[in-house]
């Protein structure tokens, strides 16, 4: 191994965050750091008074940023090559190609490039470069779970929420037909069309009363339904997510039994593997509670079967 | 062969996995239903109408052919389904007609052949049931069909919210009549005008219509108040009827692992079985593997 292999391979476990130490603690919280005080910039930037008296100090700090941010990059592209270098079919590419086409190497690449962009098109809306900027919010989700949280929530229970969709487009579709029909006639300027009529639909589910008083008695009746149909839909969805969250919260102690298993299935219990599971605790988000409630009952399962082999 | 042909097309109007067809008939019933729904809907703006009347009409026909094509192939083809030793072939097809879905296949095409015979009758009541045919596509929505049944199992807990909203609407309606009937007698001179406000008040926390007085005041935010606890009851027993559904589901298969440990062998047509019971469960892989492992341990225990 040389020198340069053995800095990549430091600079991957770095910059991954899958070995435990303080130098990629330290980058952890610098970026995060950094980030936040991004995001508070750009915030203050957009109002006029300050962004003239601080213009200066706003242009410097973000060229540092820039500057950082490349760093970053390039650090990550580089090292990353290191990922499945010593995987059987695995080359320096393959690492690469995974990290530039994940979510957060996209992030990591359009929330900092248009910065250059700008350098070489001076013209460009300086506009759609600030939204680009914002973008760097998100790089802070990779040191949360949340985010991924509610990603893998929602995909798990697509089903359900696709359902729910579903009914609220079935019920807007019906009932801004039928109050098109039956008021249309009476307030004209309100009902006027189907799509307009879906306006006020959407407007009195999300928000509730859609300032329209119904003016005949079928109207009326209609209009209550809708009403209830608003919590109702409300309580659908509601249940919908807190159920996926649930569920989450199962596959994640499922998740880390399963390593558990993994890691005592041999009989001995290694540093390393004690760090592993450390890991995967704070990245799962689990309480020491659960973890030695799961460590518990594997015991527990264990002796049972050993006594009964003997 | 004509009863070989009848089956097959009982399968693929069916949505039978067996057959590739089966995909593309509810592909181009999907599309052909919402390119109906897009239709009524933009032939409703007047400008539209205007522009495209004759586009539109020629469409709806178009349309009813597909759907009566739809309908005959259905009631044909149901006939397959019972042997004459089960009930004979109208027994399939009476179940069918009679099923929700076929009442909505019924009354979603059938308007058009009464308007050529009846041609008098209410134009608008034939678009509301024009877009009926919205209601098809459920038939292709597993998911919408367990959202039905958490709330059907639950429906006691539905039923006494529905009662606490009746007298919360009664109360506050009948309390705000006597507290502003004589000042706004618009819109609190009756108790049913009074119910329209309360239902209002308490579904959108927010009336259309301000109370004048004190006493109307006070009603008024306390049946706010009433309307943030609906929702809250509401929104409880939907969360709880979906987790315990989930946990009948999970405790479903969890059953049915033990089942296939119990003899020791896992055969690969008990994999097969696994595999199609976690997709109709519709459980994750990683939940799939911990029940599995914990049901090895449990063996390992026992042996």
């Amino acid at each position: 191994m040389t020198s340069i292999q053995r800095m990549r391979r430091r600079a991957y476990e770095i910059m991954d965050g899958a070995v435990p130490d303080k130098y990629s603690h330290f980058v952890e919280v610098f970026v995060a750091l950094l980030v936040v005080a991004n995001v508070i910039g750009i915030i203050l930037e957009s109002v006029p008074e300050i962004h003239e008296a601080y213009e200066a100090y706003f242009h410097a700090f973000d060229l540092f940023s820039v500057a950082v941010f490349s760093v970053e990059f390039v650090t990550r592209v580089w090292s990353y090559g290191e990922k499945y270098l010593h995987d059987e079919d695995g080359s320096e590419w393959k690492g690469r190609k995974e990290y530039l086409f994940s979510f957060y190497g996209i992030i990591d690449f359009i929330s900092t490039v248009p910065f250059y962009l700008q350098l070489i098109l001076p013209g460009a809306d300086l506009r759609v470069l600030r939204m680009f900027r914002l973008l760097r919010i998100f790089k802070l989700s990779r040191y949360n779970s949340a985010f991924d949280d509610m990603v893998a929530a929602v995909k798990a229970e697509r089903d359900s929420f696709s359902s729910a969709v579903f009914l609220l487009f079935i019920s807007c579709l019906l009932f801004s037909s039928l109050i098109y029909i039956i008021e249309g006639h009476e307030q004209p300027e309100i009902f006027p069309s189907i799509p307009a009529a879906m306006h006020w639909f959407v407007i009195t589910i999300v928000a509730g009363w859609g300032n329209v008083d119904p003016v005949t008695f079928v109207g009326t009746i209609l209009v209550i339904f809708t009403q209830i149909l608003s919590i109702a839909l409300a309580a659908i969805l509601t249940g919908v997510v807190s159920t996926a969250y649930t569920a989450q919260v199962e596959r994640r102690q499922a998740m880390y039994e399963m390593e558990v298993r993994a890691v005592l299935a041999d009989g001995v219990v290694t540093e390393e593997e004690l760090a592993k599971l450390k890991i995967m605790q704070a990245k799962l988000g689990m309480t020491d509670d659960q973890v030695s409630a799961i460590a518990a009952q594997i015991e527990e399962e264990k002796k049972v079967s050993e006594s009964g082999n003997s | 062969m004509t009863s070989g042909f009848k089956h097959t097309l009982m399968e693929i109007m069916d949505g039978s996995p067996n057959h590739v067809a089966s995909r593309w008939v509810e592909l181009a019933i999907t599309i052909v239903v919402l390119v109906n729904c897009s239709a009524v809907i933009l032939d409703s703006v007047p400008e539209i109408h205007a522009a495209y009347k004759d586009f539109f009409h020629e469409l709806e026909f178009w349309s009813v052919m597909f759907f009566t094509t739809e309908y005959i192939a259905r009631v044909w083809s149901l006939g397959a389904k019972f042997a004459a030793s089960e009930g004979g072939s109208w027994k399939g097809r009476r179940q069918y007609i009679l099923s929700p879905f076929g009442l909505v296949d019924f009354f979603a095409t059938m308007p058009y052949y009464m308007h050529i015979f009846f041609p008098y009758l209410d134009l608008r009541i034939l678009r509301v049931l024009r877009l009926l045919r919205i209601l098809k596509l459920s038939k292709y929505n597993t998911a919408l069909q367990d959202l039905f049944q958490a709330v059907y199992s639950e429906r006691q807990a539905f039923g006494s919210a529905v009662f606490l909203l009746t007298i919360a609407t009664v109360v506050s309606a009948s309390l705000m009549h006597f507290a502003e009937g004589h000042e706004q007698p618009e819109f609190f001179g009756t108790i049913p005008h009074s119910i329209y406000w309360a239902i209002i008040t308490i579904t959108s926390g927010y009336g259309n219509v301000e109370p004048v007085t004190k006493a109307g005041e006070a009603i008024a935010l306390i049946t706010g108040f009433l309307g943030v606890c609906m929702a809250a009851i509401m929104t409880g027993i939907v969360a709880s009827a979906f987790s315990n559904q989930v946990a009948r589901k999970k405790a479903a298969f969890e059953a049915q692992i033990r089942e296939i440990f119990s003899d020791g062998v896992v055969s690969e047509e008990e994999k097969e079985t696994l595999k199609r019971l976690q997709a109709h469960y519709r459980l994750s892989d990683v939940q799939v593997e911990a029940m599995l492992q914990r049901a090895q341990n449990k063996t390992v225990m026992k042996g």
